[in-house]
């Protein structure tokens, strides 16, 4: 079909006109021709024409789309009908905007962790290799697997390796020195993440090998702020850990990945180790054609060839090799949480809806009289509906438009305050954006909530009944039967969802109040923490480390306020390591006399630090020393876990005899038991530790402690901690011989991150919980205040008959309290249902919880009560004289 | 009943009119009122344009590009507009008559049988 008729009408028809004038002076010339006066040779030719109008009429609709023509003047219509009812247009556009807005926000933040891909060239090619057991999957990697993995040409091509930087480097040389991220790679590290040099290159294999000599790669962050951005810094050495290194690049600022680093240094591996202690992650890039399971199964055979060669102990029996992909595996736990606050967000928009579908049907039935006029002039069916869903969807895309504004406004500002350890979200949730996927998910609720609320009044009202309606005498005669009915679903459905919500919702908080109660077994309170890298090569043995503790340990106590000083290699709430271990004397294998605990090497006023009580036995002192016979405290978790009978005092431990030669650890006596303390995390049972003296340390142990992990100091005080942090560094520079500290924070700031995905979690869910829980109030005010001004006549033939004001107030609430308990009663079925989708995230709370189950709907109600009574409190105002004047 | 039947004899069969215009306009370009008087004189009277749907037939045999149009200063002096047919418009013109002459064949064909 041409398109040639749809374009410059206006002109065609003002051609067309004086084409029909033309025509007419033709034909009156021809009648003129047949004799006839010039008046009747007009007067004929007009006659024989017709009208004129109707021809041009009958070319213009042929040259129009008749339907868009018709939705632009419906367009018109709505917007002028709507900004006739500002109030209510307002309030729909509100509540929808609320509606979409959460709807939008948690998108956001799905769209930034879930669904956009890694920024790494080929992302989807990237896997993580994982160590399986019958357990689960996790990360970790020694270099004999890392040896292992690197020869599965087959399937891989490329594999990488990277810790965490855990231990930090000093940035030493110049006035001030400084502790730094520094990460360590393996050459290919940066070729597979794709990371920009924009000065010097990246590591040789040659400089990645043993006697590779001191290389550095430096981030465009540290490049700026420590070396001015000068780009002659290539080629020049650096001082870390008071070592030379040759900068030999700079990566650009675009380079982010999951594990943040100021500069990078090769791991230079010596493939010949046998040290078993998994220290760094390792990522693969499969090769092209190669799938993930065929990578899996490859796998299974690397495990056997890794068991052959290092023997069945270094790998537990059932255990083996997978990968996952590294978007999955940099998402973690996070998914679900994430889609649970999407449902949360889905209720909310069906309260939305549900409310703007009441609204619409009462100004619907308002509007009985226009339909029924248009529908008698006749308008379709259809044409009807077209009107109301199109006055609908201008309510829905305003609302969408000023919800995405709400939501990205809101997001952010959520993210500031708590990011709740959620990966991919950048620095205060910045890799949040609104991207094409954010503004079509946005446009494509608005469009469907717009249907959505739209079709059921439109429907409801496109078949009036003419007669009917237009023989009312006037619009107050009552809300139709099925209307009402309708309403009263729609009301129904919101109390159900918003009690859902405000169960989920209460959950969470109870969840939160319990976690705030642990009693984490230690005192947070006026504890600084902040960690010193003791990386350098001055660290490989045990010896100078004991010598800073004591150094340190001295010095500190000695500043006012104070109280206590200790050292430890991890802090509780923060991670740490794991070992095996043996009872002498014990059958070997034979449980539970062999098993694994957490091992933390501490100095000898940890305890009394961290004001941990000692149960039974005695505490380290500073005697226990290397010269001095190998000591262990246990925690009481583990005397109850591995010593159900006899008494762990009388017995000797080996560490770590499988693990390898840096852990050449000799058996150590139990000299004590201390009370638990909550290391993995509040909400979870204390674990078995063992606690090692670091002075007690063997020399290999010291070494491989040294690179993973920071030495963290722990200070008491009396006063405000943070007033300390300044002697507290002095002192230990002096102490350790020029070594700065960082990563300073207070256990109450450690305490606070431990449960800062719950607090995310609660917060989100809270917040939607109230949103839904007030929209339901809104909707079944609405509701109620609507029925008693279609009553008004009925309530006052009441009042007129005697009928007492309280009992009409009571009469409203009680209609309007049924809906609420109907509404009530099926959310809490739902929620019953619905509730255990949450267990993952409750934390001595049942998904069941009585006190929720009971308190929740009694809130509802009661909110509901308040909405209610204000129109029930109306219903007695009526005038019995006015209300039947209005007939 | 008579005089129905006579009306409807010089109504033109809708449809028609397009053929009827793009024939007349082989002759040469004309303008509305000279296309409707040649149909009118040609089929001797029998015919009888309506003159409220010539013109929007014109408008679309041009918006399809049979015709083409242009003002011009008609045999009255007066000012017209002139259709003229365009290459696009002798082909269709020899389809339609095509599709003419195989319709009023097989009409006849079935007209003659019932006349038996």
């Amino acid at each position: 079909m041409s398109l040639r008729r749809y374009v410059h009408r206006a002109r065609k028809d003002q051609d067309l006109a004086a084409e029909i004038e033309s025509h007419l002076a033709h034909e009156q010339d021809a009648n003129a021709a047949r004799g006839l006066p010039a008046e009747e040779a007009r007067r004929q030719a007009r006659l024989r024409f017709g009208n004129p109008r109707t021809v041009r009429e009958h070319v213009w609709r042929y040259r129009s789309l008749l339907w868009i023509e018709g939705s632009w003047r419906d367009l018109r219509f709505a917007l002028r009908s709507l900004a006739r009812t500002p109030q209510f247009a307002w309030i729909a556009v509100l509540v929808i905007a609320v509606g979409i807005g959460v709807n939008t926000a948690v998108f956001s933040v799905i769209n930034a962790v879930l669904l956009k891909p890694l920024t790494y060239p080929d992302p989807r090619s990237l896997v993580e290799l994982r160590n399986t057991s019958p357990q689960g999957a996790f990360p970790g990697a020694n270099i004999p697997k890392f040896n292992v993995w690197h020869q599965q040409t087959g399937i891989f091509q490329q594999v990488a390796a990277y810790d965490f930087g855990g231990a930090g480097l000093n940035l030493t040389g110049g006035d001030h020195p400084e502790q730094v991220q520094g990460i360590h790679v393996t050459a290919d590290y940066f070729a597979m993440f794709g990371a920009p040099v924009i000065a010097g290159r990246t590591f040789t294999s040659a400089e990645d090998s043993p006697h590779g000599g001191n290389v550095v790669v430096l981030s465009y962050g540290l490049w700026k702020s420590r070396f001015g951005g000068n780009s002659k810094i290539v080629g020049s050495t650096i001082q870390l850990d008071g070592q030379p290194y040759l900068v030999v690049g700079v990566i650009g600022s675009s380079f982010v990945t999951a594990t943040p680093a100021d500069l990078w240094v090769p791991f230079q591996f010596d493939l010949n180790s046998q040290d078993m202690a998994n220290y760094f992650t390792v990522v693969a890039r499969i090769k092209q054609g190669v799938t993930v399971s065929q990578a899996n199964a490859q796998l299974i055979l690397a495990a056997d060839q890794y068991r052959r060669t290092y023997g069945g102990e270094a790998i537990p029996p059932q255990g083996g090799f997978s990968v996952v992909s590294l978007q999955e595996a940099t998402i973690g736990d996070t998914r679900f949480p994430l889609l649970i606050l999407l449902g949360a967000v889905g209720f909310v928009l069906l309260i939305a809806c549900a409310n703007v579908a009441n609204l619409l049907l009462a100004r619907a039935s308002a509007r009985k009289h226009e339909f029924s006029t248009r529908a008698a002039l006749g308008a379709g069916r259809g044409q009807i509906i077209r009107q109301l869903l199109i006055e609908s969807l201008v309510l829905s895309m305003s609302g969408g438009l000023l919800g995405l504004g709400l939501g990205y406004v809101g997001v952010r500002l959520l993210l500031n305050i708590n990011l709740g350890n959620i990966p991919r979200l950048g620095a205060n949730g910045a890799s949040v954006s609104l991207d094409l996927n954010v503004l079509l998910f946005t446009l494509g609720i608005s469009l469907l909530t717009g249907i959505l609320f739209g079709l059921v009044p439109a429907i409801g009202a496109s078949h009036p009944n003419l007669v009917a309606t237009l023989n009312e005498s006037g619009s107050r005669s009552g809300i139709s039967f099925s209307t009402g009915k309708l309403r009263s679903l729609l009301v129904v459905s919101e109390m159900a969802l918003a009690l859902i919500l405000v169960i989920g919702a209460a959950l969470l908080v109870r969840t939160f109040y319990k976690l705030q109660a642990v009693d984490p077994g230690f005192d947070t309170h006026n504890v600084l923490t902040m960690a010193m890298s003791v990386s350098g090569d001055r660290f490989q043995r045990t010896a100078p480390v004991a010598q800073i503790l004591r150094g340190g340990t001295e010095r500190i106590r000695a500043i006012p306020g104070v109280l206590d000083a200790a050292a430890s290699n991890s802090l509780p709430l923060d991670g740490g390591l794991g070992m095996t271990f043996d009872i002498l004397g014990r059958s070997k294998g034979d449980r539970p006399f062999t098993g694994g605990a957490g091992f933390s090497s501490i100095s000898w006023r940890y305890f009394s630090a961290f004001q941990i009580p000692l149960v039974r036995g005695r505490n380290f002192t500073e005697d226990d020393d290397a010269s001095a016979p190998g000591v262990v405290i246990i925690n009481e978790a583990m005397a109850k876990q591995y010593w159900p009978e006899g008494d762990p005092l009388r017995d000797r431990i080996q560490i770590g005899a499988n693990a390898g030669p840096a852990f050449a650890e000799l058996p150590r006596q139990i000299v004590g038991i201390v009370g638990d303390t909550h290391d993995g995390g509040l909400n979870r049972d204390p674990f078995p530790i063992m606690y090692i003296p670091i002075p007690q340390m063997p020399d290999a142990e010291t070494a491989l402690n040294s690179r993973v992990a920071p030495l963290w100091w722990i200070v008491r005080s009396k006063v405000d901690p943070h007033t300390l942090v300044t002697p507290i560094s002095e002192v230990l520079r002096v102490a350790s011989g020029g070594l700065p500290v960082a990563h300073v924070r207070t256990m109450d700031e450690i305490e606070v991150r431990a449960i800062s995905r719950q607090r995310f979690n609660m917060l989100f869910l809270t917040i939607f919980g109230v949103a839904g829980l007030l929209m339901a109030a809104i909707g079944v005010y609405g509701v109620m205040s609507y029925s008693v001004q279609q009553r008004t006549q009925e309530l006052g033939i009441r009042l007129a008959l005697g009928a007492q004001a309280s009992n009409l107030r009571n009469m409203v609430i009680g209609q309007g309290m049924a809906l609420t308990l109907i509404g009530v009663a099926i959310g809490i079925g739902g929620a019953f249902w619905l509730t255990r989708l949450l267990a993952s995230f409750l934390f001595e709370v049942r998904v069941w919880d009585p006190l929720t189950f009971v308190g929740t709907p009694l809130l509802l109600s009661a909110v509901a009560l308040m909405a209610i009574w204000i129109p029930a409190k109306r219903a007695t105002r009526v005038d019995p004289m006015r209300a039947l004047r209005l007939e | 009943m008579i005089s129905k039947k006579a009306a409807a004899a010089g109504e033109i069969l809708q449809g028609t009119l397009d053929l009827l215009i793009l024939r007349t306009l082989v002759l040469g370009p004309a303008h509305g009122h000279t296309i409707a008087q040649v149909i009118e004189r040609t089929s001797e009277n029998a015919l009888e344009v309506e003159q409220g749907s010539l013109y929007p037939a014109l408008h679309r045999l041009e918006d399809r590009g049979w015709l083409s149009s242009e003002w011009g200063v008609s045999e009255n002096n007066r000012k017209a507009k002139f259709y003229r047919l365009t290459a696009g418009g002798r082909k269709e013109l020899s389809a339609a008559t095509k599709r003419w002459q195989r319709m009023t064949r097989a009409i006849g064909l079935i007209l003659g049988e019932l006349n038996e």
